[in-house]
C-alpha cells in the first residue's frame, strides 16, 4: 500500500520541471514563507509583549484579551503599554520579572511620538523603528508587513473569486456555444471595454469601501479575462479525439467537462495565476496611492507610497515601500515565468 | 472578408452603446454630482463656519426650491436617467459633447488643449519600443540561452514586473530629487516661451525623460519577448530548415525569410496607433505632474465634472473599438494567409 496519493505522471513531470527552473522555484518557495509568516504577522511585529511573566505566572498577551496596566502593577486602567512595562522591569533587577518583545515592539496603528521631534522620523535602530516612521508617526515596517497581508489576502480571494467564475461561465460558454455564448461574448465586449479603474474610482468615491465592497466591485469588473480564457481553451478541448471517444462510449455532460476537460485545462489556469496575483497587488496599491481604496487608518502600500511622493524629503517613506514591492513583485513574476515554462513548455530548435 | 469587417464595424455600435450607457448610468446613480456641489457652494457662500449637518435640510435653506429645480434643469439631473442619456446621446451624435460643470468650457475644447502632450508622448513611446524591442528581439533570438540573453532577460523583466507608476515614483525619488538630476515633473519649464526653438526641444525632452522610462518599462517586455519567441519559432520552422539545407546563408535565412515573418505580431497592434492623441496615463501623469489626457480624466473624476468624463469616454471608446478592426485589418493586408470570418473566428 502507498501511502501518497499518486499524482497523475504528466503533473509529476511538470512539477519536476518547475522544480528545476531554480529562480522560480526559490522565488516560490521564499514568497511562500513570506505569506506564512504574515499571517502569523502578530508574532513578529506588535505593541504585545510575547510572553510577560510577572510574579510568577506568565501571560501570553498576543492574542489574549485586552489587559489592563493593573495587572502588571501599573497604575492605570487603560491596556498595558508593554514597551514601557519591559524598561520597568527591567529598572528593577531585583525582581525576577520579564517581558519578551517581538522584533518590532510596534502595531501598524498606534503612533509614536517621541518629544520634541515631528514625525516622520528617520529610521532608528536604539527606537526599533527599523524602516522610520510615517507622516503621523506610526511604524513604516509594521504599516508594511501589515499592508502585505492586506494586499496579498486581497488579492488572493480577488483570484478565486475571478477563476471560479470564469472557470464555471467560460466552460459553459465553450461547451454549449450557441445563443449562450454570443450572449455572453457580447456582454464580455462591452464590460471588457468599460474603463475599469474609472468605473471603480467612481463607485469608490461614492460608498468609501472597505475590504469587502472593493472586493465585490473588483470582481464585477475582473471576472472577463479568465472566463474568455475558458472559453477558448473549452471549444478547442470539446472537438479533441479523446472527448468524442468519451461521449461515443455514453459519457454524461458531467463526466466529459469534470474528467476531460477541465483537467486538461487546468495549465493554461494554472499558467495566469501568478500574474493574477501581480495584477490585484498591483491594482489595490494603485487604487489606495489615489485615496479610492481601503479607508484609513487601514495599513497599505499605496498610502505610504502617497504619503511618501508627497514627503520626498523624508527618503525612507518611498524607499521601503518601493524596495518591497520590488521584491514581492518581481519574485511573484519569476514564479509566473517558471510555471509558465512548466506547464507550458515551448521546445525550440535553434542553430549553432 | 469585407463582409467580416463590414459587421465588425456594425457591432461597434451596440458595444459603444453598451458602454456609455453603463458608466452614464453609474454617474447618475451615484450621490456626490453637481447639484450636491452647487449646494454646497451656495451653503459655504452663506455660512462662513459651514458646519456639515444634514445637507439636504440645511442646503434648503441656502437654495430655494426654485433655483434647485433650475439647477437640475441646467445639469440635465430634472429627468430620469434613461431619458437624459438619450438627450445626451442625441447631442453626441450631432458632435457635441455639452459643456463642462467645472470649467464652463465646451468639452471638446478642454479635451482638445490636451492632444500635443498625448500626441508627444504617445509617438515617443513607440517610436522607442519599436526602435529598441525589435533589435533587441532578434539579438536575443539568436543568441538564445547566452550569457547576453539571459541578462537582457532579467532587466527586461525587472521592468515587467512592476507597474508603471511603480517604476515612476522610484525614478523620481532617486533622479529628480535626491540627485537633482532631472526635473520634479510638468511638461515644460516656467521659462519656456523666452527659450530658443533648440533650447525649447531640449527642454521638452529633459523633462520627458522620466515619464518616459515609466512608461517604456512595461511595454519593453512585452514587444521584446513576442518578436523573439516569434523568431524562434520561424528559426526552427521547416522553410528556414529548407534554406539552410539547400546552402543559404544563417544570415540570409534570417534576415530574409524568418524574420519578415516574424514581424507579423508586431502589426497586431498597429491599429492601436490612433489611440496615440488620448494616450497617457493617470497615475504616471499624476506622479510627475503632467498636464495630459491621464490627469484630466482623473481630475474630472474626482471634481465630478461628468460631462468631461463622459466625452472622454466617447473619444478613448470609439477609438479603441475602431483600433481594434483596424489591428486586424493590418495583420490580414501584412499577412495573406489570414483570413477573418471564414471559419467562425
Amino acid at each position: 500500500m502507498k501511502l501518497r496519493p499518486q499524482l497523475n505522471p504528466l503533473t509529476q513531470r511538470q512539477l519536476a520541471r518547475f522544480r528545476s527552473l531554480k529562480r522560480g522555484y526559490w522565488s516560490a518557495v521564499i514568497l511562500l514563507i513570506t505569506i506564512v509568516l504574515s499571517i502569523g504577522a502578530e508574532l513578529l511585529v506588535n505593541s504585545r509583549a510575547l510572553i510577560v511573566s510577572y510574579e510568577g505566572n506568565w501571560f501570553f498577551p498576543t492574542y489574549d484579551k485586552y489587559l489592563p496596566g493593573s495587572t502588571f502593577g501599573l497604575g492605570y486602567e487603560y491596556e498595558t503599554n508593554f514597551r514601557e512595562l519591559k524598561v520597568f522591569f527591567e529598572r528593577q533587577p531585583s525582581n525576577s520579572n520579564w517581558v519578551i518583545m517581538p522584533l518590532v515592539p510596534y502595531n501598524a496603528f498606534e503612533v509614536d511620538l517621541p518629544a520634541g521631534r515631528y514625525p516622520p522620523n528617520a529610521p532608528s535602530l536604539s527606537e526599533k523603528h527599523y524602516l522610520g516612521t510615517d507622516t503621523t508617526g506610526r511604524d513604516v515596517l509594521a504599516r508594511l508587513v501589515y499592508g502585505f497581508r492586506i494586499a496579498i489576502s486581497f488579492s488572493l480571494i480577488l483570484l478565486i473569486c475571478n477563476y471560479t467564475i470564469g472557470v464555471a461561465l467560460g466552460c459553459a460558454m465553450g461547451f454549449w456555444g450557441g445563443a449562450f455564448d454570443l450572449f455572453f461574448q457580447r456582454i464580455i465586449e462591452v464590460w471588457s471595454n468599460v474603463p475599469f479603474l474609472y468605473v471603480i474610482m467612481i463607485i469608490a468615491s461614492v460608498i468609501i469601501p472597505n475590504f469587502w465592497t472593493l472586493m465585490i466591485v473588483m470582481v464585477i469588473f475582473g471576472w472577463m479575462s479568465m472566463t474568455w480564457y475558458m472559453r477558448t481553451s473549452t471549444y478547442k478541448e470539446k472537438t479533441r479525439a479523446y472527448v468524442l471517444a468519451a461521449r461515443a462510449l455514453g459519457a454524461s455532460n458531467a463526466r466529459v467537462i469534470f474528467s476531460h476537460i477541465l483537467p486538461n485545462s487546468i495549465s493554461i489556469i494554472v499558467t495566469f495565476v501568478p500574474f493574477a496575483i501581480a495584477g490585484g497587488i498591483t491594482s489595490l496599491t494603485a487604487l489606495d496611492y489615489l485615496g479610492f481604496g481601503l479607508p484609513p487608518p487601514t495599513p497599505s502600500w499605496g498610502e505610504l507610497l502617497s504619503q511618501g511622493t508627497s514627503q520626498l524629503e523624508s527618503p525612507w517613506l518611498v524607499t521601503s515601500v518601493v524596495g518591497a514591492m520590488v521584491a514581492i513583485l518581481l519574485m511573484v513574476t519569476y514564479v509566473g515565468e517558471a510555471v509558465r515554462e512548466a506547464f507550458d513548455p515551448k521546445k525550440f530548435a535553434y542553430y549553432e | 472578408m469585407t463582409s467580416y469587417f463590414i459587421r465588425r464595424l456594425l457591432l461597434v455600435i451596440p458595444t459603444f452603446l453598451g458602454i456609455t450607457v453603463l458608466v452614464f448610468a453609474v454617474t447618475r446613480v451615484v450621490p456626490g454630482g453637481p447639484i450636491e456641489r452647487a449646494m454646497n457652494e451656495a451653503l459655504l457662500a452663506q455660512t462662513d463656519s459651514a458646519v456639515m449637518i444634514d445637507m439636504n435640510s440645511v442646503a434648503g435653506a441656502a437654495l430655494s426650491e426654485d433655483q434647485l429645480a433650475e439647477l437640475r434643469a441646467y445639469y440635465g439631473f430634472d429627468k430620469p436617467w434613461h431619458e437624459s442619456y438619450v438627450i445626451w446621446l442625441g447631442r453626441v451624435m450631432q458632435l457635441d459633447l455639452g459643456m463642462s460643470t467645472r470649467y464652463t468650457e465646451p468639452v471638446w475644447d478642454i479635451i482638445k488643449n490636451r492632444f500635443p502632450i498625448s500626441i508627444f508622448y504617445g509617438i515617443m513611446t513607440l517610436i522607442l519600443t519599436y526602435a529598441v524591442c525589435i533589435p533587441l528581439g532578434i539579438a536575443k533570438a539568436l543568441r538564445h540561452n547566452s550569457v547576453f540573453d539571459n541578462a537582457t532577460s532579467a532587466v527586461v523583466f525587472f521592468g515587467y514586473a512592476l507597474p508603471g507608476y511603480v517604476v515612476a515614483i522610484g525614478l523620481l525619488t532617486a533622479l529628480a530629487s535626491a540627485w537633482e538630476w532631472f526635473p520634479l515633473g510638468g511638461f515644460v519649464s516656467d521659462n519656456f516661451d523666452q527659450l530658443s526653438t533648440a533650447d525649447q526641444a531640449i527642454d521638452i525632452l529633459y523633462h520627458a525623460t522620466l515619464p518616459l522610462i515609466a512608461y517604456l518599462a512595461g511595454s519593453f517586455a512585452v514587444m521584446t519577448f513576442m518578436v523573439k519567441n516569434s523568431l524562434m519559432d520561424n528559426l526552427s520552422s521547416d522553410y528556414v530548415r529548407t534554406a539552410i539545407a539547400k546552402g543559404m546563408s544563417f544570415k540570409r535565412a534570417v534576415f530574409r525569410h524568418a524574420l519578415r515573418n516574424s514581424l507579423i505580431p508586431v502589426a497586431t497592434s498597429f491599429g492601436q496607433l490612433i489611440s496615440v492623441i488620448i494616450s497617457g496615463s493617470f497615475l504616471i501623469e499624476k506622479i510627475f505632474n503632467i498636464d495630459g489626457f491621464g490627469l484630466l480624466g482623473f481630475e474630472s473624476l474626482v471634481e465630478r465634472d461628468y460631462p468631461v468624463v463622459m466625452g472622454i469616454l466617447v473619444i478613448s471608446s470609439l477609438l479603441f473599438l475602431v483600433g481594434n478592426i483596424l489591428s486586424d485589418i493590418c495583420v490580414a493586408i501584412v499577412d495573406p494567409r489570414v483570413k477573418f470570418g471564414e471559419n467562425g473566428s
